[in-house]
């Protein structure tokens, strides 16, 4: 059997105790519960505790001694009741307070308990026994308190404890399972509870926290599926492009095939000048656009390794100062991005376009792009962009370098690729437009954009 | 404060307690050791303690029982003295007696001095009623007890204290505390009046502890008041015989009744016979006495004279006096020893017999100062000086 009492009720009945000149005694109003702990361990399958918990939330001093009794201890039940009135049921025991005395129950104190415990109909009533002792020359003072249960043959003290006081090891404050019978306390929580509890009596704050967890966990399940028709809608158009790869792949075997046929057939005639090589930018451009994305997947299938940067050095020089066929130029890889991983990846056409055009000088030049552009050194494709960027604007001259420059600042690559994206006409500017997404994500696919 | 005087006790009670507690401290004599007055100590107050003056209410009362020392609190309210008191019976925890049996706690009178003694009376009939009941652990020592009750010689004087030695052992034990039925009324008043306490009641105590259940290990003790003792001889009258083993207690008290009646009718007797002897002496030798105790007859001083030789006879007669054969000392008038005293010689053995009577030792006794006083008058003439 464990006992507590509340500190506030353990402070008021010594102050009531105390202040009196005599002997003090009053009833402990509470009550009784069963606790029962299972506790499982490894060594037995469990085991079952069962304690009484006593609990002491308030007390009724008597006013005077000998109130509810006489002299021979015999209890008078109509004072009993009208010192107690509808506190009766709550009764869990009953104190006394007697100075410079001895722990022990006294005779008529037992006398009364035992009319006590038959007319309260409480079996196991506690008493609770006082006792200030002091010593000759009032130099110290103690106050002792013993809880009995005297109807117990054995184990008659029980120990009280008194929560929130003694154990300096505890960090928190222990609320009680007291229950607040103010009534004072009741009218006030009772006008002033509907801003904080709905008719249910839940907090209202829970209420709307608990509605705002719903509204995020349904704007997740959307998302969910929103992402898993983008994926798909994704997956499909991947294939598409894979499928229009292979066609364009195709196409070009056989237009390489005729090209060489026709060549070979031109060279056994005349010479072709180097003027013819370098036709408008954008003839040699297109053709090699053309030739340079079928070139991207081509790599995957005919060299794994990508090209080493003086192979592309070489074929660089090769392209600017002499008229290198444009089967050689379409074969030429793309220069790899500084920290660019060299995965011979498919990627977008649009990315293809400024590779090409910055194998020339531009690329050995100026490798690394300029620190105004936000991808600078990154492994994903678009630092390989602003590469992209900065040879298509050097290829085209002054004239595109302020433009360049200028989109440089703050144009994204989407709007570059796009406007440069117009010269392609095999390449359906929806794929363009898709597969520029893309090059923004740090994946296979942006990597493979920059290279060849 | 173990040790505290009545009256001291009494100064630091509160007024209005005070004359409850003087009847006990001045008069209290509750059971059969009435030797032991009442004890008062632990003297306490229940009220706070900034309040002036005696306020003590509440103290240790010191009981004699059976050979036991009962320490029961009693407690007051100062404040209210009208109220009657509560009490802690110290170690006797189960000892609850019921209140109807205890009349003057029911009708408590705070303006009668002797309620509070009253009452510790009917508190102590009922804690004897209560160990009683504990005798019933022991059937031997119950049947004792039954046997007892049943002698209205004994029964009534009687007081039982039993309980368990050893918790551990559970080792029972008993004491019986009788109250001998001796008459103690017929002792010259001279033996009785020579000791420095107050006397009080003359009362003979057996004390009777059993050791075990069993009675196997019994030792009895015999107490008398500090008068009785005297008057019997002192604590060498106090030999009992043991208590034999698978005896019991109602053959083996009177036993010791008879014996101590028996030694309080020789002393009796003695005192008359010692009465007789010396009424004989006066008789005889008339003019020759020169002085005697008058009141317990013990001395007697004869101034005699042969041929002209003057001589003193100091007769001492001894407590078991005829028994005992009386001291005749003889000492000359005239002559000192070296130390300045006057030279005497004692004779213890002489013809002597206890079966004569006053008259008989009277005349023997002069007929052996005429034979011995030639001797003695040599022997002065030769060791002392003139």
């Amino acid at each position: 059997m464990a006992a507590s009492i509340s500190g506030y009720t353990f402070t008021s009945v010594c102050y009531h105790s105390a202040n009196s000149n005599s002997d003090h005694e009053g009833f402990l109003l509470g009550d009784v519960r069963q606790e029962e702990t299972v506790s499982i361990s490894d060594t037995q399958i469990s085991s079952a505790e069962l304690l009484q918990v006593v609990e002491i939330h308030n007390h009724d001093p008597c006013a005077h001694l000998f109130s509810f009794y006489d002299y021979a201890g015999k209890i008078n039940e109509e004072n009993l009741n009208s010192i107690l009135k509808d506190r009766r049921k709550n009764v869990i025991g009953w104190y006394r307070f007697r100075r410079n005395t001895q722990q022990q129950m006294s005779f008529r104190e037992q006398i009364i308990h035992k009319q006590l415990t038959q007319l309260l109909g409480v079996p196991d009533l506690v008493f609770l026994l006082f006792s200030f002792i002091s010593t000759a020359n009032s130099s110290t003072h103690a106050l002792e308190y013993v809880l009995f249960r005297p109807n117990r043959r054995y184990n008659q003290r029980i120990t009280l404890t008194i929560p929130n006081l003694g154990n300096t090891s505890q960090q928190e404050y222990k609320v009680s399972s007291v229950p607040n019978t103010s009534l004072n306390y009741a009218k006030v929580i009772k006008e002033h509870g509907a801003e904080f509890f709905d008719k249910d009596g839940v907090m209202k704050d829970i209420r709307t926290i608990f509605q705002v967890y719903s509204a995020l966990q349904d704007k997740v399940q959307a998302v969910c599926g929103e992402v898993e028709q983008s994926e798909r809608v994704k997956e499909k158009i991947q294939e598409d492009v894979n499928k229009l790869k292979q066609q364009i792949a195709l196409r070009k075997r056989k237009t390489a095939e005729e090209e060489r046929r026709l060549r070979e057939a031109q060279n056994a005639d005349s010479h072709s000048t180097p003027e013819e090589n370098t036709e408008p930018p954008e003839a040699s451009l297109l053709s090699r656009i053309t030739f340079h994305s079928p070139s991207a997947p081509e790599r995957p299938s005919t060299s794994p390794n990508p090209p080493s940067y003086t192979d592309l050095l070489s074929q660089d020089d090769s392209l600017l100062s002499s008229s290198s066929p444009p089967t050689s130029a379409a074969l030429l890889p793309r220069p790899q991005a500084v920290g660019s991983p060299g995965h011979p990846t498919p990627g977008p056409l649009g990315m293809g376009l400024g590779l090409g055009l910055g194998l020339g000088l531009g690329a050995i030049s100026n490798p690394v792009t300029t620190p105004s552009t936000p991808y600078l050194g990154n492994g994903d494709g678009s630092s390989s962009d602003s590469l992209d960027r900065h040879a298509a604007g050097q290829e085209d001259d002054e004239d595109d370098d302020d433009d360049d420059d200028e989109e440089d600042e703050d144009s994204s690559e989407y709007e570059n690729l796009v406007s440069e994206g117009a010269h392609l006409p095999m390449v359906s500017a929806s794929v363009l437009a898709q597969g520029r997404p893309a090059a923004l994500s740090p994946d296979g696919d942006a990597r493979g954009s920059q290279t060849t | 404060m173990n040790n505290m005087s009545p009256e001291v006790a009494l100064h630091r009670i509160s007024p209005e307690l005070r004359p409850l507690l003087c009847s006990v401290v001045r008069n209290g004599r509750v059971g059969l050791d009435s030797t032991n007055c009442l004890r008062v100590t632990d003297l306490k107050t229940g009220c706070t303690s900034l309040t002036p003056g005696p306020s003590c209410d509440r103290f240790k009362l010191h009981i004699p029982y059976a050979g036991e020392t009962l320490k029961w609190d009693i407690i007051f309210n100062a404040r209210y003295p009208e109220l009657p008191p509560d009490f802690i019976f110290g170690e006797d925890a189960e000892f609850l007696p019921e209140p109807s049996e205890l009349p003057h706690l029911v009708h408590w009178d705070a303006e009668n001095p002797e309620c509070l003694l009253q009452l510790v009376k009917e508190l102590i009939q009922q804690y004897h009623q209560y160990q009683c009941q504990r005798l019933r652990e022991s059937s031997r020592l119950l049947f004792e007890y039954d046997s007892l009750l049943e002698d209205p010689n004994y029964g009534r004087n009687m007081e039982i204290y039993a309980g368990r030695k050893n918790s551990w052992t559970g080792e029972f034990s008993a004491r019986f505390l009788l109250k001998l039925p001796v008459d103690f009324s017929n002792i010259p008043i001279y033996l009785l009046k020579d000791t420095a306490l107050d006397p009080g009641e003359d009362v003979a105590l057996l004390s009777v502890s059993f050791e075990d259940a069993e009675a196997t290990q019994v030792f009895p003790k015999l107490y008398l008041s500090p008068s009785i003792e005297h008057a019997l001889g002192g604590s060498s009258a106090l030999h009992i015989p043991a208590f034999p083993s698978g005896g019991c207690l109602i053959d083996y008290v009177p036993q010791v009744c008879q014996l101590l009646t028996n030694k309080v009718q020789y002393v009796i007797q003695g005192y008359h016979k010692r009465r007789e002897y010396i009424a004989a002496f006066l008789s005889h030798f008339g003019m020759g006495v020169v002085e005697y105790d008058a009141e317990g007859f013990t001395k007697l001083t004869l101034l005699l004279m042969w041929k002209d030789f003057c001589f003193l006879v100091h007769v001492d007669l001894p407590l078991y006096f005829p028994r005992d054969q009386p001291t005749l000392t003889f000492q000359s008038v005239y002559h000192f020893t070296n130390s300045g005293q006057l030279y005497s010689q004692v004779q213890k053995s002489y013809p002597y017999s206890p079966r004569w009577d006053g008259n008989e030792m009277a005349k023997r006794a002069k007929a052996y100062f005429k034979s011995f006083i030639p001797q003695f008058q040599e022997g002065a003439f030769a060791n002392g000086k003139l």
